[in-house]
């Protein structure tokens, strides 16, 4: 028995974890490995650069979005729970907090998209807008829950800014989203 | 039969990589905090140095980051300077360059000769105060940011091979910018002064009240702290203190924009303050690598420089003036009797009025047909003569009175003389 089939079983068993009572047929896409390697790269430096072109317009969440496409692409809860730690974490090593606060946000944010992917076709537009739009808030209020609750700081958060970002990652989601479509592996 | 691990493979995971995060953030938050230079900005314990572990995720994950950052901020440099370094402009363009670099040194040093002017040099050697001025700096370039609206920190591209340390001020020409946190070999990190966890101590020029400067939730610096009574007005510049060793004194902070009470706390206001400093858009900035006591070889110059200006001007001023005070002195004042007398003038300029003469009482009237009330008269007084109503000879030495003019007989009593018009009746 090759090893792909192997591997389909796996995730069909995976599925069936969430999805008992509807078998579906789904397509687990994949990407070439540099593609995985340089764009959440890429995504971190842009997320470091942007803003100072932008100043205080940067309202955007790039590394959370590539944590969000890659999971409701790979449709692997797994994944999408390791790949938004240590996008999260590395997001946390620029700043001067602690680390583990984007980390906790994108690791909820990532296993959610997976799970979503699993049950939701997310090939429509407007599904990815809403949903990135909504992904992000969540990032948003599991942050300042992290901040507030778990770390106890007094840190004022400002929700408009929040409802932009949001919008932004939304707005940029619709853009780059098919861009990386183009990227898949096609069988 | 699926055992239990993997049927839930994927919330096991998930939990497991939450709880190792949240472990790292509690043993980060609740580790011993290693004392930094500056004993502000301690603010929600975020001020402590980070612990081996946690440093090294920063240093990866700035490895991994900053390389591209200088790559991409170099390239648009290199760019840039290919386009303005033209042959024809190189020359001027360098000479700009270093033109501007000591206009902004003077600037600098002008604000904080500002401040030792107003409060005397000799009063503070009396109090046995060292002022401490920037003695040598380092210019950097800042290549990126944290990229997060919750951390208003900036990487720049020098580090501990240029001599960085933490805690370092970072400043530029136009005013403070904040203080290096962490530094790596080729990198550090500036934690700008809009942040939340940040803190300078400042000081209103006027009012001189005290204060500490850190950020909001929307990224205007903020003086809090300060009393509800305190006579604030927005236009204020706010300086520098120097009272937390890290920004010497005396250096532009920015000016008041607003003062708003605090919403959590009755009896405090917030002042929001606009940078000097263009936050936004940090390109270049200076890093103050060292304080001394006393100005350097190259500050003391440009003083020289400026001072011999201004005193060209002053002596020259000074000597107009002596040489006209020498000339009043020697012509003699002359002075013609016969020119009319020159009116005294008042205090608002305006020649004083004449000094007015005293009113003569009036003498009463005699009544035309006295009674026993009448004064000095008796029942058996015989009605007074018409000669007695006109003034005797004592009264020629008063001043003359005008005649009013009689008027026409009537029907009503005489009316009584006012003060404010004196009148008297002569025949």
């Amino acid at each position: 028995m090759s090893a792909s089939v192997c591997s389909r079983r796996r995730n069909a068993i995976a599925v069936e974890t969430f999805l008992p009572d509807n078998r579906r047929e789904f397509e687990i896409r994949r990407y070439p490995s540099y593609v995985y390697a340089l764009v959440p790269l890429l995504a971190l430096v842009l997320q470091a650069w942007l803003p100072r072109l932008l100043g205080r317009f940067a309202y955007m969440d790039l590394p959370l979005l590539v944590t969000i496409y890659f999971a409701l692409n790979r449709r692997s809860p797994i994944h999408g729970t390791l790949l938004g730690a240590v996008l999260g974490m590395a997001q946390d090593g620029l700043t001067q907090g602690a680390i583990g606060i984007h980390g906790i946000a994108n690791t909820v944010c990532g296993f959610l998209s997976a799970v979503i992917g699993l049950r939701v076709v997310v090939d429509n537009n407007i599904i990815r807008l809403l949903l990135n739009f909504v992904l992000t808030l969540l990032s948003g209020a599991i942050m300042f829950f992290v901040i507030h609750m778990l770390l106890g700081l007094d840190w004022r958060s400002n929700w408009l800014d929040e409802v932009f970002r949001a919008a932004g990652n939304a707005g940029i989601g619709a853009v780059v989203f098919p861009l990386l479509d183009r990227t898949q592996i096609r069988d | 039969m699926e055992s239990f691990f993997s049927r839930y493979r994927n919330l096991i995971v998930l939990l497991a990589v939450l709880l190792g995060q949240v472990i790292g953030l509690a043993v980060q938050v609740s580790k011993p905090a290693v004392p930094v230079n500056g004993p502000i900005g301690k603010a929600g314990g975020a001020e402590t140095k980070d612990g081996r572990n946690v440093r090294v995720i920063r240093l990866w994950a700035a490895g991994m980051v900053l390389p591209f950052e200088r790559a991409l901020h170099g390239a648009g440099e290199g760019i840039r300077g290919f386009w303005a370094q033209y042959v024809d402009l190189r020359h001027t363009r360098d000479e700009n360059k270093r033109l501007q670099e000591t206009v902004d040194r003077l600037r600098l040093e002008q604000a904080m000769l500002h401040e030792d002017a107003l409060e005397g040099q000799r009063l503070q050697a009396l109090l046995k105060f060292q002022q401490s001025y920037i003695y040598a700096t380092t210019p950097a370039q800042v290549i990126g940011s944290s990229g997060s609206m919750q951390s208003r920190v900036v990487w720049i591209d020098k580090g501990s091979n240029d001599g960085l340390q933490p805690d370092m001020a970072v400043i530029t020409g136009d005013g403070i910018v904040g203080k290096v946190r962490d530094v790596f070999a080729h990198s550090a990190q500036v934690l700008v002064i809009n942040d939340q966890t940040s803190g300078a101590g400042v000081v209103l020029e006027t009012t001189r009240i005290r204060g500490i400067l850190r950020g909001n939730a929307w990224g205007q610096p903020q003086v809090v702290n300060i009393l509800i009574d305190s006579r604030i007005q927005p236009g204020e510049k706010v300086l520098t203190a120097g009272g937390d060793q890290i920004f010497p004194r005396g250096l532009p902070v920015g000016v008041v924009e607003r003062v708003e009470r605090d919403p959590e706390r009755s009896g405090f206001i917030n002042v929001t303050v606009k940078p000097a400093a263009d936050l936004q858009h940090l390109d270049e900035v200076l890093v103050v690598t060292s304080l001394e006591p006393h100005l350097s070889a190259a500050q003391m110059a440009d003083l020289k420089t400026s001072e011999d200006l201004k005193g060209a001007e002053a002596a020259a001023d000074l000597a107009r003036k002596k040489a006209a005070a020498e000339m009043a002195e020697r012509l003699p004042s002359l002075k013609d009797p016969n020119a009319p007398e020159t009116p005294k003038l008042g205090p608002d300029g305006k020649p004083l009025p004449a000094t007015p003469t005293v009113p003569v009482t009036p003498k009463p009237l005699q009544p035309i047909h006295p009674d026993r009330f009448s004064p000095g008269s008796s029942e058996n007084a015989p009605a007074p003569a018409t000669d007695d109503l006109t003034d005797s000879g004592a009264d020629a030495a008063a001043p003359k009175q005008s005649v009013p003019p009689k008027t026409g007989p009537s029907k009503t009593p005489a009316p009584k003389p006012k003060t404010d018009k004196p009148q008297g009746r002569t025949p």
